[in-house]
């Protein structure tokens, strides 16, 4: 299906447009209180937005750096350059500790490299421990938001799927009895994993730590009985040092919920201690590339600021109408329209960069600054440059800069567009006009004056 | 008079507003001129070549932002009724032209003298109109001039100068309404979706008019309006700053 | 070539370690935050307790010698049992918990269970928990009523006098209020996977 289909189907589907506006609509609205407390927030933000690319210059040394001090705390780094690698080392781990289960917290990196797909594969039950993973685990769908995975469901279908699938699910119809049914079912569930599987908010330089962030304590529960932890983080994700990492997880909670900190912000350093009374006994860090380093490098190096915070697609008047799955890439929204094509190509992607206002309103709440409609615009000139957009489109912009360079010709054809415009549909409105048909589908078209305002200027009007 | 209280002022009135409602150009060519300014609108002039720069047609976006320059050139000041043309030609210039010796100082210097029309009047000129228009109005903010320009309060500013206009509430004022350029023909089903949540939103403010500063957001919204029947009238600011409120609205013969 | 080599590869060419660290120290001088007001940190971190997206309780006593009667009286006002799970603290063992039944095994749907914070963070409300021998971790995320024990005199204004300097115990957990999730329609649900309730009690 193409976007333009998926983007139709979203369109139909009313129920689709209720839960999306319920979970981005509260979310807006919590931003912009918790944005107007904030001393300064312009400035928190602009700091926010050099730091990242004080790291994205340096990030060769940060790694390194990480890497020694994860090391000396006990953890096991890996390196993976593409999905497939990273994927690989995982199942390696897994396989080596004799793993059948393993406890999952919500990470988009994750879901960008396919490990839920290569986990089945090597034939390894994966419990999702996050409540909207577990959500659309159970319906078998890829998330739609990267901070609400399930924003795309409603209570009923919540509520439908739990029934099926859960024990002892739900007495009544209450949003938090479906919860309570989620956390009887996957309470014993993840203590008896064997691995423990999360992400990483933000990697720590100067210590080593893992730095994970969740509302539901989630991960909290389950990465500590597992006998393993394995972390999958991608390499943007440094920062020099605990003090910056205080001030990008300020700008994230407030960006992504409104909330001053994330309930359970954790960082790990390393496995259990030999007389430490719980925890792990291993811990791997597998840092991954997948596409980041040629980001860097061809002039999406702002991308890699990216702290996966959600507010530009909460704010975003296409996302809250399409919602995340029309996007067909792990990311959606803007930010996703920007990181897909760099993932997985343009050619296959090029609607997104082109389904886009270029209103603004998603750099003006990113809390690390990227120009995300100018990385967009970027992403166009490419499509163009390699020939990807449609032929109408080639011709209809030439031909207009054609006719624009050349004022006497471009008069004589705006006489000509106002005349034919006139004739077709009298001097009000239209409600339809040849070649005009994605204009006038929706919307009526007004008539043009008798005369351009250059041909009625030089007859000498100027009032 | 000296050059600095009457101000040499270069016109641009935009390839849309050229097209399709030339209105919008003599009003502001009225409004500056009662603003104290000479007003000019130089010959060269066609189209910015914001359509060819969001296609990602660098090339003719570079062609354009040229032969905009040369013809706009040798005045104190380039004014625009449009905040996305005016953006374009103070944001996106400069970088289009940065690597050309020839050019980029040039388009540079463009930059540093043009003005959106209404934030040409307010921040500028200092001026306030001395129009009557009684009516109760919304303002929509245009996502380009609100966000590349910060174009928020000069509009309002202005508008309460307008004898009997009582600007009311809009819900989401900045929210874009779906235009976009050549998005709103590219994916007309989410546009559609999108305007017809401003639309919704206009005609729940019980305003009678709807005012903005970009033709192309305001052909958008009143085209929307209009195909639902609303009574809601629409008009470009500036037309109620020179005194042209009491005309035809967009769409309206006459 | 392997996958390190290939990613480090094309990422030489940073600034010298010196100029990266004084960079790197030049990004944090005097950093946007909220504004605490240090002469009544214990105000200002009770204020954000209480806050509605936190909820939580306290009780401020004297002394430790307080703690098993405050823990006692929470579980009296919110109709639980009198027992407790307490982690193998020696500051804890000292202490007289007649009357209560305690648990030194957390059971996986434990319903109190005790934790000492080691500071508080009057900027947020946050309680930092460290892993240790004497302070497992898992029984702060099983239990429904969260009990945590924190020093007055243990608040600090920001998050970054939180931080931990030297080396890093195995993990720690910043906790600002309870286990809570948004995922279904937006609508915020206590006790997800973890605590319901967070009550602290405030010692001095």
């Amino acid at each position: 299906m193409s976007f333009i289909d998926r983007a139709a189907a979203a369109l139909a589907d009313p129920v689709l447009k209720t839960a999306v506006e319920r979970t981005a609509g509260t979310a807006e609205a919590n931003r912009a209180v918790a944005v107007e407390a904030f001393p300064d927030f312009a400035a928190a933000r602009a700091r926010a937005a050099a730091i990242k690319d004080h790291v994205i210059a340096n990030l060769g040394e940060y790694l390194e750096r990480f890497e020694a001090n994860a090391v000396a705390a006990g953890a096991r780094v890996h390196w993976a350059g593409t999905a497939d690698e990273a994927c690989a080392i995982v199942v390696d781990i897994c396989r080596a500790a004799g793993a059948k289960t393993v406890a999952r917290s919500k990470s988009m990196l994750g879901e960008e490299i396919g490990l839920p797909h290569a986990l089945a594969e090597a034939g390894i039950e994966r419990i999702e421990t996050d409540l909207a993973e577990h959500i659309i685990q159970l319906a078998d769908e890829p998330p739609s938001h990267i901070v609400w995975p399930a924003m795309h469901k409603t209570r009923d279908q919540v509520s439908a799927l739990f029934r099926r699938h859960h024990a002892s699910p739900h007495e009544d119809e209450s949003i938090a009895a479906m919860a309570e049914s989620a956390r009887r079912h996957l309470r014993e569930r993840m203590l008896g994993a064997d691995i423990g599987i999360s992400g990483a908010n933000f990697l720590v330089a100067d210590t080593g730590a893992v730095c994970t962030v969740t509302n539901e304590g989630n991960a909290e529960l389950s990465l500590v009985p597992p006998r393993v932890h394995i972390v999958t983080a991608g390499i943007e994700k440094l920062v020099p040092s605990m003090g910056h990492a205080v001030h990008m997880l300020r700008m994230l909670a407030r960006s992504a919920t409104g909330a001053a900190l994330t309930q359970y912000t954790t960082f790990y350093s390393g496995p259990k201690r030999a007389d430490d009374a719980d925890g792990p006994e291993e811990m791997h860090i597998v840092l991954v590339d997948n596409g980041r380093t040629a980001m860097r490098e061809e002039g999406l190096a702002e991308m890699l600021r990216c702290i996966r915070c959600g507010a530009c697609m909460n704010h975003c008047v296409v996302f809250r109408q399409i919602g995340g799955h029309a996007y067909g890439g792990t990311y959606p929204g803007p930010m996703g329209a920007v990181l897909t094509p760099a993932l997985s190509g343009l050619a296959a992607n090029r609607d997104l960069p082109q389904a886009c206002t270029l209103n603004g309103k998603c750099q003006e709440v990113c809390p690390v600054a990227i120009p995300l409609p100018t990385l967009l615009r970027g992403w166009r000139e490419r499509s163009w440059r390699e020939g990807l957009e449609p032929v109408t489109t080639r011709w209809g912009v030439r031909v207009w800069a054609c006719l624009a360079k050349r004022p006497r010709l471009y008069r004589f054809a705006t006489s000509a567009a106002i005349l034919g415009m006139r004739l077709w549909g009298g001097g009000g409105w239209s409600r339809s006009l040849p070649l005009a048909g994605g204009w006038t589908r929706h919307r009526d078209m007004p008539a043009p004056e008798a005369a351009s305002f250059m041909a009625q200027y030089a007859r000498g009007r100027r009032r | 008079m000296t050059p600095a209280s009457s101000p040499r002022v270069a016109l641009f009135v935009t390839c849309l507003v050229d097209l399709i409602r030339p209105r919008i150009g003599f009003a502001a060519l009225r409004a500056l001129e009662a603003a104290g300014c000479e007003v000019v609108a130089p010959e060269g002039q066609t189209c910015c070549g914001q359509p060819a720069l969001n296609s990602g047609d660098r090339d003719s976006a570079v062609a354009l932002a040229k032969s905009t320059i040369a013809a706009l050139e040798g005045h104190d000041h380039v004014v625009v009724p449009s905040g996305s043309c005016a953006a374009t030609i103070r944001e996106h210039y400069p970088e289009l032209l940065a690597d050309d010796p020839d050019w980029r100082e040039r388009a540079v210097g463009l930059a540093e003298r043009t003005w959106e029309v209404l934030a040409y009047l307010d921040e500028v000129r200092g001026w306030r109109p001395d129009t009557v228009c009684a009516a109760t109005a919304v303002y929509h903010d245009s996502c380009s001039g609100l966000r590349e320009l910060g174009i928020k309060t000069q509009p309002r500013r202005l508008l309460a100068g307008v004898d009997g206009l009582a600007l009311v509430p809009l819900a989401g004022e900045e929210t874009c309404c779906g235009f976009g350029g050549t998005f709103c023909v590219k994916y007309p089903a989410i546009s559609n979706a999108i305007v017809e949540e401003k639309a919704d939103a206009i005609e729940a403010s019980g305003a009678e008019l709807l005012l903005a500063g970009d033709l192309g957001c305001l052909m958008n919204m009143a085209g929307k309006l209009h195909r639902r029947g609303s009574k809601v009238r629409a008009f470009h600011a500036v037309e109620l700053l020179a005194g042209m409120g009491d005309g035809s609205a967009i769409g309206e013969e006459g | 070539m392997n996958a390190r080599e290939a990613i480090l590869g094309r990422l030489r060419g940073g600034a010298d370690p010196a100029t990266l660290d004084v960079e790197a120290t030049r990004l944090l001088d005097r950093p946007e935050r909220p504004v605490v007001d240090v002469a009544d940190l214990v105000g200002g971190f009770l204020a954000q307790l209480a806050q509605a997206r936190l909820g939580a309780t306290f009780e401020r006593i004297g002394a430790m010698a307080d703690l098993p009667g405050a823990a006692q009286r929470y579980l009296a006002a919110q109709g639980l049992a009198s027992a407790l799970y307490l982690p193998p603290d020696p500051n804890l063992a000292a202490l007289d918990w007649s009357g209560l039944a305690i648990s030194h095994d957390c059971a996986p749907d434990q319903p109190a269970a005790l934790a000492i914070a080691r500071v508080g963070v009057a900027e947020t409300g946050s309680l930092v928990l460290e892993t240790a021998p004497q302070a497992p971790m898992l029984p702060n995320f099983l239990c429904l009523h969260h009990i945590v024990l924190l020093r007055a005199e243990a608040i600090v204004p920001h998050l970054e006098d939180a931080v931990l300097s030297g080396s890093q115990p195995r993990a720690h957990y910043w906790i600002t209020g309870v286990s809570g999730t948004t995922d279904i329609e937006g609508q915020y649900v206590r006790g997800a996977h973890g605590p319901r309730f967070l009550h602290v009690v405030l010692v001095g």
